[in-house]
């Protein structure tokens, strides 16, 4: 098999589909990077093609940040908690296969949210259970995926699985919040080497 | 005078103004001498005169319809500080300093006093200060008192106390509960020196037919229309009335949230608040949309500095000042008149007839929200729906662009169902084929 039927073959079979790529060593990186650019767009799509029937944005200004940080920093974080986690959970996947299981988790939730994107043009409000459906589905195959995806990268016990999810998004959490300390704290040194500068200007010009 | 109207992002954009200011009227130039602190108006459109209490001459003075003199003075009613003034068969007078409601025919003979009701409804610790008053087709009078906070003080045509109409309640938000837990945990001085929760009194109401409206000085469900049953029927409709963000004023550092002083419900059913902050006078149709907004604060015609009563008649709206002590006359300008009928055929149903002035609305005022509504749903009647989609787009009208993409989508399919259909099956044999064909190899 190819590494595009491997990841059709991971998402389609929720119990073992993870386990049999590692046992086999497979998995792409640069299927992954993809697949996470896809979720990027997914997220921009969400936000700006979705129909008119349905969308309830902002239209005036459009921030680009916020995707980013709902695709790209959420997975990293992701990322680097469970492997933080792992190291104390005697989990065996190294950084690369984390990152790769992950994202190709991640598939059916961004079908999900291209599929919705492109039915919102075609559907009225009434039908909008329909989309429901879809969305529903995608994000509980996803998160059963994510979670056959860490069971198999550690080679986890059912139990283990859940208490390093858990931990996970304990840990992402605490990484967050860190990072909006630090920030925070980058911007004040700023300000306070900044205001320096500018005293020091004016006491050599004046 | 720079006028201005909100977007559909609720942002403050520059429009056309409805009304302009014709002119203010001094009581010199009534020839009753100069006003002191006027604080209600009335018009009366049996008699075609204006009612204007005038609070600190203790007097009432009749108008004519034109405002060029003083057709009577109702000086000699022993009134202290009268409040509000509301005339029908006869002549309903809040006398708020001698606690009385005093009910006169025209030639200023009394029929009824109503004072402080003895009754077991009736809190006797409670003072009596009417501040405004209506009265219905049946002759029951509304009284509006100050730190009343149960509603207005309802009374029958004989002056018989019958109980409280239109009480605002407290909502059981977050912060009334928080509120409840921790009344038990602390001590009584501070309980004490806390605000309590209790609704907001009237601020002052319009009668318009079987419906009553009231204001209060409160931020949510500040306007109410209130049918006989007291229930209002705004209620689902989370209005924002006034200024959507309360703008800072640098001058006095202060933010100027909106506070509605007066209603008034002119004849074609639109909706005039009185804002004292701003000094603006905000002006809905029946379904509470955004039309106008006039006014402000200043010392020119047509600026306010505390203004204290609003009243519409024959396309006019006329506003009474307490400090500036005058009435100031705004006359429709001719975009307002367009305004104004486009969006009564609008409510009335006539949604064909209404795309006409709407479409001139647009003409002159591109910024002008409700105009891109009634435009959408205009096409959505006619079955234009491409059109309606568009124009509901700009108007951030979602669920007329809904019903108008139905109708869209159901023509299309109507028109290219065949196309679609064999396209289909081409495509699901192509796909068909193709898999056998590399199946075979």
């Amino acid at each position: 098999m190819n590494q595009l039927q491997w990841l059709k073959y991971a998402v389609t079979h929720l119990s073992d589909g993870f386990e049999e790529m590692r046992w086999k060593k497979s998995g792409s990186m640069k299927i992954a990077w993809i697949l996470l650019t896809l979720l990027f767009f997914s997220r921009i799509a969400q936000e700006r093609l979705y129909g008119f029937q349905f969308r309830e944005s902002y239209d005036k200004t459009f921030s680009v940040i916020p995707c980013i940080i709902s695709s790209f920093v959420i997975f990293f974080a992701w990322v680097t908690a469970n492997n933080a986690v792992s190291t104390f959970l005697d989990g065996e996947g190294s950084t690369k296969n984390i990152f790769i299981y992950s994202s190709y988790a991640l598939v059916p939730y961004i079908a999900q949210s291209l599929i919705n994107t492109v039915l919102s043009h075609f559907l009225i409000k009434d039908e909008y259970v329909f989309m429901q459906v879809i969305e529903i589905t995608g994000v509980i195959w996803s998160v059963i995926l994510i979670f056959s995806a860490v069971k198999a990268v550690h080679q986890y016990t059912f139990m283990r699985t859940i208490a390093s999810v858990l931990l996970t998004i304990v840990a992402m959490f605490i990484m967050l919040f860190l990072l909006i300390l630090f920030m925070a704290l980058v911007q004040q040194l700023y300000m306070f080497i900044s205001t320096i500068y500018t005293e020091l200007l004016y006491r050599i010009r004046g | 005078m720079e006028s201005y109207n909100y977007d559909k992002w609720g942002e403050a954009v520059p429009s056309q103004a409805g009304y302009i200011a014709e002119k203010a009227v001094t009581g010199d130039e009534l020839g009753v001498g100069s006003l002191n602190t006027p604080s209600d108006i009335f018009y009366d459109s049996a008699d075609e005169l204006f009612y204007i209490a005038d609070t600190g001459n203790n007097r009432i003075i009749a108008v004519d319809s034109d405002f060029s003199r003083a057709v009577k003075i109702y000086d000699n009613l022993d009134l202290k500080s009268p409040m509000g003034v509301f005339v029908s068969d006869y002549i309903y007078i809040a006398d708020s300093e001698n606690s009385r409601v005093l009910v006169t025919d025209k030639n200023g003979g009394i029929v009824t006093e109503i004072t402080k009701p003895d009754s077991e409804l009736y809190d006797s610790q409670k003072t009596f200060i009417p501040q405004k008053v209506i009265a219905d087709k049946a002759g029951n009078i509304y009284v509006v008192l100050n730190n009343i906070t149960s509603g207005a003080a309802v009374f029958d045509s004989d002056g018989n106390f019958t109980g409280f109409y239109g009480a605002d309640s407290v909502k059981n938000t977050a912060g009334v509960m928080a509120d409840y837990i921790s009344d038990m945990l602390i001590s009584d001085e501070k309980r004490a020196r806390r605000s309590r929760n209790i609704p907001t009194g009237i601020t002052n109401f319009d009668i318009d037919g079987d419906f009553i409206f009231t204001c209060t000085s409160s931020r949510t469900d500040s306007v109410k229309k209130l049918n006989p049953a007291g229930d209002n029927i705004f209620s689902g409709k989370e209005l924002t009335i006034g200024d959507y963000t309360p703008m800072y004023d640098t001058s006095q550092n202060r933010l100027m949230s909106s506070e509605i002083v007066d209603i008034d419900i002119a004849e074609d059913g639109c909706i005039n608040c009185l804002d004292r902050t701003a000094g603006r006078i905000f002006q809905y149709d029946e379904e509470c949309n955004l039309l106008f907004i006039t006014g402000g604060t200043g010392s020119q015609t047509g600026n306010f500095r505390q203004v204290s009563a609003v009243e519409s008649a024959n396309n006019a709206i006329y506003v009474t000042d307490s400090m500036k002590n005058n009435i100031t006359i705004f006359r429709q300008t001719d975009f307002g008149e367009i305004v104004h009928k486009a969006v009564d055929l609008y409510n009335g149903g006539y949604y064909e007839e209404s795309l006409e002035p709407f479409q001139e609305v647009l003409r002159r005022d591109g910024n002008y929200r409700y105009a891109y509504k009634g435009v959408a749903s205009a096409f959505l009647r006619e079955g234009d729906y491409s059109s309606s989609m568009k124009y509901a787009k700009l108007a951030d009208d979602r669920s007329t662009y809904n019903k108008a993409f139905e109708g869209y989508r159901r023509e299309f399919i109507r028109s290219n169902g065949g196309y679609i259909f064999s396209a289909i099956i081409l495509l699901v044999s192509a796909i068909a084929f193709f898999r056998k064909y590399r199946r075979k190899k």
